[in-house]
């Protein structure tokens, strides 16, 4: 076998390893507790629920829903969380942000802050529950080297679960608006036969990519007339 | 170079540039308050060797001055900080307050079982009125904690204590009145009996309140 054989078959398999992927499965669900709409001058903003109270929304993940949100042709206005929590000092932060709706009127009186959320536009704010983790693998897998070259053998695989749960205050009524959640579960693999193929499974990434879908949709549902 | 030129720290070193607080929220409680620091706010290190891993330095340098210089200034109308040698009781305030360090604690992910670094501070705010009587004596607790990034660890660990710094500024301000009842002890402020030299200079309406103030006024 020539070496230029040997080298469109190590390439074919490498394509196959990066355009391939792990198995994911995800679902995705929204309940929905009074009308939405946005305006052209009015925004969203995305937090995430306080770790003070156990809640551990990894910062890439709001980021990563704030970009989805916002990108493309019908993008709603996403404002940065930490300039909103900024602009609205102390009264945001982990401590002190509001647990529940019935907490936002009291919240709208003191001073400035009505103020702050109105020049911002802020109709809604978006409150991101949830975490990836991985919890499950197994398999075997190993590397050596020598003097004449060296390779892995053996398969691995491990599964992580994305649960999210988002809701969403309509800060124009000082109510909630309702829920959206998702929770997507992603196994990867790692055959390895001298070379190691990894087929992974991008889970937190379609976790958010189908919750930023599912919550465009919720938020700019025609309000009833 | 790389390490201590874009990371300020690298490994189990971590250094902390003076934290910057929004500017709050809030209704300015209307007295001058003199306020001296401890000399470790002024240069903050905790050392920790966390058992079977590395060990931990992180240099808060003068983060707790700028931190309650900023909060202080904020929250009242006028802030004198006072030197060592200041003697409180010449000074035109209605209250002396004097922040402190209690305790600095972290968890490392392999401690916690996460992927986050955490930070407890626990300060102490006494608070004296103008006969120099220990008023309110406040315990503040505050928690940050921050995921590891792609950054690396010390970058982590110095957002949580970045983020426990400010949790601490967003406690007093809500519940500082509340918990030392400092503004009972506006109008007390007494008459200067020597030049002062303060650090800070006095706000408008700080000085007004100063030099109306009758000499011994009641804490109403």
């Amino acid at each position: 076998m020539s070496n230029r054989v040997i080298a469109i078959r190590v390439s074919a398999v490498l394509a196959a390893a990066l355009l391939g992927s792990g198995c994911i499965t995800s679902t995705v669900i929204d309940a929905r507790t009074s009308n939405t709409g946005i305006g052209e001058n009015e925004s969203v903003v995305i937090m995430a629920k306080s770790y003070h109270l156990g809640n551990e929304t990894e910062r890439k993940y709001i980021r990563c829903i704030e970009d989805k949100l916002g990108g493309g042709r019908d993008g709603l206005n996403v404002i940065p969380h930490e300039q909103f929590v900024d602009s609205l000092f102390p009264w945001f932060e982990p401590r002190t942000a509001p647990a529940e709706t019935k907490n936002l009127a009291k919240l709208m009186d003191r001073p400035g802050v009505s103020e702050a959320i109105a020049a911002q536009g802020v109709r809604y704010i978006v409150w991101l529950d949830g975490d990836t983790d991985r919890v499950a693998g197994g398999g075997s897998l190993s590397c050596a080297a020598g003097p004449g070259g060296g390779g892995c053998f053996g398969f691995a695989w491990w599964q992580k679960d994305a649960d999210y749960d988002a809701s969403v205050w309509d800060l124009r009524e000082l109510e909630s608006s309702g829920t959206v959640s998702t929770d997507v579960s992603g196994t990867s693999f790692m055959p390895a036969l001298v070379i190691p193929l990894p087929l992974i499974a991008r889970t937190q990434a379609r976790a958010c990519k189908t919750l930023a879908d599912q919550l465009h949709s919720f938020i700019v549902q025609e309000e009833s007339t | 170079m790389i390490c201590s030129g874009l990371l300020a720290g690298c490994g189990g070193n971590v250094k902390l540039a003076a934290p910057t607080i929004p500017e709050p929220l809030l209704e300015q409680i209307n007295m001058s308050v003199g306020v001296r620091m401890p000399e470790d706010f002024e240069h903050f290190v905790h050392e920790e060797e966390i058992y079977g891993q590395q060990s931990w330095s992180i240099d808060l340098g003068r983060s707790n001055a700028a931190l309650f210089e900023q909060l202080f200034a904020f929250m009242f109308a006028n802030v004198v900080i006072l030197g060592p040698e200041d003697d409180p009781v010449l000074m035109p305030i209605d209250a002396l307050i004097e922040p402190s360090i209690d305790a600095f604690e972290f968890s490392t992910p392999e401690q916690s079982n996460t992927e986050a670094f955490a930070v407890w501070i626990r300060y102490r705010l006494k608070v004296y009125d103008t006969e120099g009587k220990l008023v309110s004596n406040w315990p503040v607790a505050a928690y940050g904690k921050s995921q590891t990034t792609t950054l690396g660890d010390s970058d982590a660990l110095r957002n949580a204590a970045i983020l426990a710094m400010r949790d601490a500024a967003a406690l007093m301000i809500m519940k500082f009145d509340n918990v030392t009842r400092i503004s009972s002890l506006a109008g007390g402020a007494s008459q200067p009996r020597s030049p002062l030299i303060p650090r800070q200079q006095s706000t408008e309406a700080g000085e007004q309140a100063a030099t109306t103030a009758p000499e011994g006024a009641s804490n109403e």
